[in-house]
C-alpha cells in the first residue's frame, strides 16, 4: 500500500492506493491518526482520496473508524472519497456510510466539509 | 486486557452465575464463532475480505477456543466468513467450556456445582473478581450507546456481537435496547466480520423456517 498526503486550503488530502490488508492496516493507521491530530492543530479537514486504493480487509477497514472516531472527538471534518467498486462494496456491506461521509468525488467532499473547490 | 470471545461469554454469565437462557440460542453460537475469528483477525492469524477469509499465520494464539478455530478454517477450504459461522455453531458448546475455562485461569469466574429440588444439579459460573471484567463489558457498551461519539472498533465489535447474539436483554431493559435502537443500528458491528455473522443469523433463520414449513404440508 502506498500513501501520501497533502496540505492545501485548509485540507488535509490522504491519497491511499494498493491493498489495505492487515499487514497494512497498522502503518496506515499510523499516518491517519497523526493527519488528523496535525490537522486539529491546524484547523484544517481531512480527505481520504480512495481512487487508487484496490482492496480493504477487515483489519483494513477498522482503521477508517479508527481515523473517523479521532476526528470526530477533535471536530476536525472528515470526508473520504472516489470509492473503487469493490471498496464501496466493503464500505456498503459493513455499514460505514452511516458514520462517514462517503463522497463520489472530490469536489463534493470538499462541499461536504465546508471547502471550495 | 481479555478477548472479545471472553467479553462475549462473560456477558452470558448472570449475577447468581447461571449462563443466560439466550446462549442457548443458535444466534449466540454463531456470534460467538464470529468473536473467535474477530480475535484470530486482531492477532494477525486470519484477514476477512468478501471473497472469503484468508489464514495469515497457523501459529496459535495460546488461546484454546480461538486456536480451535484456527485449526479448522486453516484445514478447511478457503470460503466465506459466513460459511465458516454457519459450519462451526455446531462447535460452540466446546468453545464456551474452552473460554470458560480460560475465564477460571484468569481467576475472573469459578465453576461450582449448586443443588435445588434436593437432586437436581446445576451448573454455575460465580463471578471472582468482585465483577469487574463483566461490569466493565457493559459499562463500554452503554457509555457507547448513551455516547454521541463514534465508537472505537472493540466496542461497535462487542456492540454487533451481543445485539446479534441476544446479550443485550441480559443486562439492559427491554425498553431500554427498545428506546436504543436507533444507536445500536448506527454504531454496533462496523466491521466485515461482525456483518457476516448477521447475514449467518438471517441465513439459519431462513433455513429453520423453511423447514418448519416443509414439516407443516
Amino acid at each position: 500500500m502506498n500513501v501520501t498526503h497533502d496540505t492545501a486550503n485548509r485540507t488535509t488530502t490522504i491519497n491511499a492506493s494498493g491493498r489495505l490488508d492487515f499487514e497494512a492496516a497498522g502503518a496506515f493507521q499510523k499516518e491517519l491518526e497523526q493527519a488528523v491530530a496535525a490537522a486539529a492543530a491546524g484547523g484544517n479537514a481531512v480527505l481520504i482520496d480512495c481512487a487508487g486504493l484496490e482492496y480493504v480487509s477487515s483489519a483494513g477497514l477498522r482503521v477508517f473508524l479508527v481515523g473517523a472516531r479521532a476526528a470526530k472527538a477533535a471536530s476536525v471534518p472528515f470526508a473520504v472519497y472516489a470509492l473503487t467498486t469493490a471498496v464501496k462494496e466493503v464500505f456498503d456491506v459493513s455499514g460505514f456510510g452511516r458514520i462517514i461521509d462517503v463522497l463520489a468525488d472530490r469536489s463534493g467532499a470538499l462541499e461536504k466539509v465546508g471547502r471550495s473547490a | 486486557m481479555i478477548s472479545l470471545t471472553e467479553e462475549l461469554t462473560l456477558l452470558a454469565v448472570e449475577d447468581d452465575g447461571r449462563i443466560a437462557y439466550t446462549a442457548g440460542s443458535p444466534n449466540y453460537a454463531m456470534a460467538l464463532v464470529g468473536a473467535c475469528i474477530v480475535d484470530l483477525n486482531k492477532a494477525g492469524r486470519v484477514d476477512a475480505d468478501m471473497q472469503g477469509l484468508n489464514v495469515l499465520s497457523t501459529e496459535p494464539t495460546g488461546l484454546a477456543a480461538q486456536d480451535r478455530v484456527l485449526e479448522i478454517i486453516a484445514a478447511g477450504p478457503t470460503q466465506t466468513t459466513e460459511r465458516w459461522v454457519l459450519e462451526l455453531q455446531g462447535d460452540s458448546p466446546e468453545l464456551v467450556r474452552m473460554t470458560l475455562a480460560q475465564l477460571q485461569r484468569r481467576g475472573i469466574l469459578h465453576q461450582a456445582e449448586k443443588r435445588f429440588l434436593w437432586a437436581l444439579s446445576a451448573r454455575r459460573y460465580p463471578i471472582d473478581d468482585g465483577g469487574k471484567e463483566q461490569k466493565e463489558a457493559k459499562l463500554r457498551i452503554l457509555a457507547a450507546l448513551l455516547s454521541d461519539g463514534l465508537p472505537t472498533p472493540d466496542d461497535s465489535m462487542l456492540i454487533g456481537l451481543a445485539v446479534a447474539g441476544g446479550l443485550l436483554e441480559a443486562f439492559m431493559s427491554k425498553s431500554e435496547v427498545a428506546r436504543l435502537a436507533e444507536r445500536i443500528a448506527e454504531i454496533g458491528g462496523l466491521d466485515l466480520v461482525v456483518s457476516s455473522v448477521e447475514s449467518a443469523i438471517r441465513a439459519d433463520a431462513e433455513v429453520r423456517a423453511h423447514a418448519i414449513m416443509l414439516s407443516i404440508h
